[in-house]
């Protein structure tokens, strides 16, 4: 409030600066916000409100209705995905850090030989198209017997977000003054107990972020889980559910859907954010 | 606690030698300064000591312990680092307990060393602040106090004082110096300060090239420098340097200048009477040259010359004054007042024989030097 108050008291200068960055802020909440308002809107809207006949379509449904909502609710199928995606989506984050932290460190740490070859051979599973490597990686997951596994999807999502881990990773681990690390090894600490007490600490706003990459990659993915799970309905995630809902009536099942599977990331997103605070690591070295 | 020997290091990247066979005895309890030019080796050395740099050649013995191959965490070395490197993530406390912790020292123990280190550095009150919520002299105190409680063998420190204002040095000189008179651990302390070196140190390690030029006492290391080098290093204004040829006036030898015959004391006349001929190198310390009002008794060994003022230097309660003799020698030296020193006047200076350095030119040694004493 003291921000409007204030104002009075300011120069013209600096009130039309303010206004410009209002302006600015009301413009990207929109952009943010709209998407999520349309969204929003169709799933509790009733059917006339939809299909208009000709007329526009309203800005705010005529008879707001949650009963969609209650219809998916009420369907045990939509737990369960629910539960897999969620189940999925923890565990890809977990396999992904606890491989992908310690190899960032030390690919990142460390002038090991053969580190450009290595980075290059993580890099380049990010090189093809989901769709192109999918078929042979099936086949290899199937010949292993990871298909139709929760293992196998778990493992199909953490190969596609350990490049990211990795990457983001050795930044996160890069920043780190060196001196640091002398200094606990100085102080009588081996390089585990470093890594786990000094480097991971300071890492955690860049792991952070990663961590929300990787929930949001394993959530939004489709065509491995596809193919891993084919044939097993009980084990598809919600990126599958949704795509059997195309023709579904009524026609606001798909929006509910998508509002169902976008809070779980808002929830893991403000989760985790709270630790991507920046100058954590300000005052070490003056 | 326990005694430093470092025999014959050995330490080069790529083609650079950082240390050159170099050999350095510490005592138990010493308090030694490493002192030498940016990028000498200083902080090389002392990585190498604490483990956190591979040597070469040669061995690092500490306590009668053979400590060369010994990886960092294994030593019993503590070390303060030029930017303090506390971890930014802990508190005060954590930071200072944290190497007791790894050590599994009982939580009661732990307590103790922390009350203790924090009484004497004065930090109470400080515990649960980040790093980065305390001053630039707490942080300095902090370093020092998470090294002193784990009782090493030896604390090192690498220019811990260089981020200081020159007043939180000065009583950070004296505290340094107090901590070290109560908890008597060996110390290594590395600086391009020269007075921080002088003022604490009982022996001062002068490192020139990977090498060391001079082993000594402080007041030794500025009054009989061995070296050339040293000469020059030690001592602020740097020490005028003239080239000389040993002669022989009347009963007593001295030194035949650009700027004029300097007499020496009888006893070093005496040491150089055979050396008839020989070219030196002669270093006069600018303080050692008096401007004539300021000698109330002039002595026999005092050399009188004629200068022109080229530059006056105003440092403070001094003036550094740079004049020209007629042959065209450039004469740096002090005064305590600056009135009527302007440049152009001609003045008369005063050289006291007896404060004069003379260096052999080729070898770089000070050529009273007897078997590495002088
Ligand atoms: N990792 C390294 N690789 C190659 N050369 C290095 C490395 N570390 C230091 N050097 C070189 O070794 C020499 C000594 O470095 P060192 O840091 O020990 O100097 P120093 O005496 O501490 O200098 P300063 O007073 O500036 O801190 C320098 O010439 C430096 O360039
Ligand atoms: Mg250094």
């Amino acid at each position: 409030m003291k921000f409007f108050c204030s104002s009075a008291q300011r120069s013209p200068m600096a009130v039309s600066k303010r206004i410009i960055w209002m302006t600015g802020i009301l413009l990207a909440m929109l952009i943010i916000l709209g998407p999520i308002y349309l969204l929003v809107k169709y799933s509790i809207s009733d059917g006339p409100s939809i299909t208009t006949g000709g007329k526009p379509i309203p800005f705010w449904p005529l008879h707001p209705t949650l009963s969609v909502y209650g219809y998916l609710f009420s369907d045990r199928h939509f737990y369960a995905v629910l539960g897999n995606s969620v189940l999925i989506a923890l565990m890809t984050v977990a396999c992904s850090m606890l491989l992908g932290v310690p190899a960032a460190y030390i690919l990142g740490r460390y002038k090991i030989p053969g580190r450009r070859i290595v980075l290059l051979g993580i890099i380049s599973v990010r090189l093809f198209p989901d769709i192109a490597s999918v078929i042979p990686i099936v086949e290899f997951f199937i010949f292993v017997g990871a298909h139709q596994t929760y293992m196998g999807v778990i493992l199909s999502h953490t190969l596609l977000a350990l490049p990211y881990v990795i990457f983001i990773g050795m930044g996160a681990f890069e920043t780190i003054p060196h001196e640091l690390e002398d200094q606990a090894s100085v102080m009588g600490a081996n390089r585990f107990q470093t890594f786990y007490s000094v480097l991971v600490p300071l890492a955690v706003p860049g792991l952070a972020a990663a961590a929300i990459y990787t929930f949001l990659l394993s959530w939004d993915e489709f065509i491995f889980a596809y193919f891993l799970t084919f044939g097993r309905q009980e084990m598809f995630t919600l990126t599958l559910y949704l795509n059997g809902l195309k023709y579904a009536e009524p026609q606001n099942l798909l929006a509910a859907t998508s509002v169902c599977l976008s809070i779980p990331v808002i929830a893991f997103s403000m989760l985790v954010q709270r630790y991507m605070i920046a100058g954590i690591s300000s005052g070490s070295i003056k | 606690m326990a005694d430093v020997v470092l025999k014959s290091l050995m330490k080069r990247y790529a083609n650079h030698v950082v240390a050159d066979r170099l050999t350095l005895t510490i005592n138990d309890g010493e308090f030694v300064t490493l002192l030498g030019p940016s990028g000498c080796g200083k902080t090389t050395l002392l990585r190498m000591i604490a483990g956190l740099e591979k040597v070469d050649e040669g061995e690092i013995v500490i306590g009668g312990r053979r400590y060369t191959d010994l990886p960092a965490q294994k030593r019993n070395c503590a070390m303060v680092f030029q930017s303090y490197a506390l971890f930014p993530h802990m508190t005060v406390r954590n930071n200072i307990i944290f190497g007791l912790r790894l050590k599994k020292v009982a939580p009661i123990k732990i307590e103790q060393k922390l009350t203790w280190a924090m009484n004497m550095l004065h930090l109470k009150g400080l515990e649960e602040r980040l790093p980065r919520q305390i001053s630039g002299g707490q942080r300095q105190r902090v370093a020092l106090a998470r090294a002193l409680v784990l009782d090493p063998d030896v604390l090192l420190l690498d220019e811990p004082l260089s981020n200081l204002d020159a007043a939180l040095r000065e009583t950070a000189i004296e505290e340094l110096k107090n901590i070290h008179r109560k908890v008597g651990t060996t110390i290594i302390y590395v600086t391009h300060n020269q007075i921080e070196a002088m003022t604490m140190s009982e022996r001062i390690a002068l490192l020139n090239n990977g090498r060391i030029e001079q082993y000594d006492t402080p007041r030794q290391l500025y009054d009989h420098p061995a070296t050339i080098f040293t000469a020059e290093f030690v001592g602020s204004p740097s020490m005028n340097f003239f080239k000389g040829e040993i002669s022989i006036e009347g009963r007593t030898a001295g030194v035949r200048t650009s700027i004029g015959f300097l007499r020496l004391n009888k006893d070093r006349s005496q040491r150089i009477m055979s050396m008839e001929g020989k070219e030196v190198t002669v270093g006069i310390r600018p303080q050692n040259i008096y401007y004539v009002e300021h000698v109330a008794q002039r002595r026999y060994t005092d050399a009188n010359i004629e200068l022109v003022i080229e530059l006056v230097e105003n440092m403070g309660d001094r003036s550094l004054i740079v004049g020209k003799d007629s042959g065209g020698t450039l004469v740096r030296f002090m005064v305590t007042r600056e009135e009527e020193l302007l440049p152009g006047r001609t003045m008369r200076v005063f050289i006291d024989g007896r404060s004069i350095h003379l260096f052999d030119p080729l070898l770089k040694l000070n050529i009273f030097r007897r078997d590495g004493t002088i």
